[in-house]
């Protein structure tokens, strides 16, 4: 095996071995696709949105994918940093460093999507279960990218766990179905990959160019996981 | 011991600050002003200095974890570096430690094995091998902290205040295995603190404003 492959498998079996990690790991889906996709339709009609039943549910899966993606990139950055800096300066190098902690988060990113894809499929059913499942997981390497980035910004766990579930929070209520179309909503990541989960949910397909702009944010989201990987790995100026 | 004088690490006039807090009251701190210092193969060198002038600072600019802002670094064969606070990941065992760092070192697989079981031995923590770090005590994770900067053999070592946590025995024992290293030609630089270890030093630098000078 190569020096990656033996350093992503680590990187991997560290967040694995966390009891806590693999308890949240069922039970935030289970939480965000069960408990609350029943209450999802009247929250989405009290801010103004239409999301309802399966498309609810489905959309309620993918949230729990971006939300523990997140929190699994941010930790990939911030608690292993000085340890994977002193990894790269005994010869592994930064950018070696990074594609063994990128091809670990993508790994986990799958991981959490099957979870919620799961839990989706024994509690609701999925008509379009290939859309739904590539919708689900554009969500989270998404948010791996999001996690990543806020883990290269800001150092302490409480500081950086609020940071992520802040921007999943203005993310997933001004996204389509709920909150509305215009201004903030238009920018927001996951935005493409949310419609394209609530065509899903309902058994429809998506247009080419809502499949063309998810893939060019999962590159960009990609792109900036590595950045944030190599940039913690490398020595620091201060 | 008397050191054939050949150059292993020469530090010359390193400066660094630091930069605290937010515009406009951002304020800059100057931690080395222009430090040099050197050392020779087979020497074992102090590095002293009250708490906050820049010991560990230094350490870290000389193998490369912070950049220096002037100054130059030059080294002459392999690097191992022991950091103060043990680097390492609390949920993998000793065992994969040492396999992740064979790795980076670049060393085959024999050579990887027979350095694990050496160093394992001769800081006598076989039994922790397959334990977690999170599952170790701060004197044995210390063990693995120092065995990780020496599996590869390195030319020149660089050790941090290696022996925070180690009990007397243990304390006895680094002091002999930095011996033996340089008896046999390993540069060694060694932040140290207290008086009774300057007997074992070939040298001492102390750093006092900014600056190494030779105690």
């Amino acid at each position: 095996m190569s020096a990656i492959a033996i350093s992503g498998a680590d990187f991997l079996r560290e967040h694995l071995r966390a009891r806590l990690t693999l308890i949240l790991l069922v039970a935030i889906p289970a939480l965000f696709v069960i408990a609350s996709a029943s209450v999802l339709g009247e929250f989405a009609a009290a801010l103004g949105g239409s999301v309802a039943g399966d498309s609810a549910s489905a959309l309620g899966a993918g949230w729990a994918a971006a939300f523990l993606a997140g929190a699994l990139g941010f930790f990939q950055v911030s608690s292993s940093r000085e340890a994977d800096r002193r990894l790269a300066l005994a010869g592994m190098g930064a950018t070696r460093v990074a594609v063994a902690r990128i091809g670990a988060s993508v790994v986990l990113g799958a991981l959490v999507s099957a979870v919620a894809f799961l839990t989706l499929l024994l509690s609701a059913g999925i008509a379009h279960p290939a859309h739904t499942f590539a919708a689900i997981l554009i969500f989270a390497l998404t948010y791996i990218g999001i996690g990543t980035l806020v883990g290269s910004f800001v150092n302490g766990a409480l500081e950086g766990s609020l940071t992520v579930a802040f921007i999943f929070l203005i993310d997933a209520f001004s996204g389509p179905g709920m909150s509305g179309s215009g201004g903030i909503a238009q920018l927001m990541p996951t935005r493409k990959a949310a419609d394209v989960l609530i065509d899903a949910g309902a058994g429809m397909g998506s247009p080419i160019g809502d499949w063309i702009a998810v893939g060019l944010i999962i590159l960009g989201a990609l792109g900036l996981a590595a950045a944030a990987f190599w940039l913690s790995a490398r020595p620091r100026s201060a | 011991m008397t050191a054939a004088k050949h150059p292993i690490l020469r530090a010359e006039g390193i400066e660094k600050s630091f930069h605290r807090g937010i515009p406009p009251w951002r304020s800059r701190i100057e931690v080395l002003k222009g430090a040099s210092l050197e050392v020779n193969r087979g020497e074992l060198v102090g590095l002293v200095g009250e708490n906050g002038s820049g010991k560990s600072t230094l350490m870290k600019v000389i193998v490369g974890l912070l950049e220096r802002d002037t100054g130059a670094v030059e080294l002459d064969g392999k690097l191992g570096y022991c950091p103060q606070i043990p680097l390492l990941w609390e949920k993998l065992t000793v065992a994969e430690h040492f396999e992740l760092f064979a790795r980076a070192y670049a060393l085959d697989p024999a050579a990887a094995r027979r350095a694990s079981t050496d160093l394992l031995g001769e800081l006598q923590f076989e039994r922790y091998r397959d334990y977690r770090i999170e599952d170790l005590s701060g004197g044995t994770r210390q063990k693995l902290n120092l065995a990780l900067a020496l599996m590869h053999s390195p030319d020149l070592l660089l050790l941090d205040e290696p022996y925070s946590g180690f009990d007397w025995e243990t304390y006895l024992r680094f002091w002999e295995m930095s011996e033996k290293r340089r008896d046999a030609g390993m540069g060694i630089l060694i932040v140290s603190h207290f008086l009774s270890e300057r007997e074992r030093l070939d040298r001492i630098y102390e750093l006092r404003d900014g600056r190494c000078v030779e105690a």
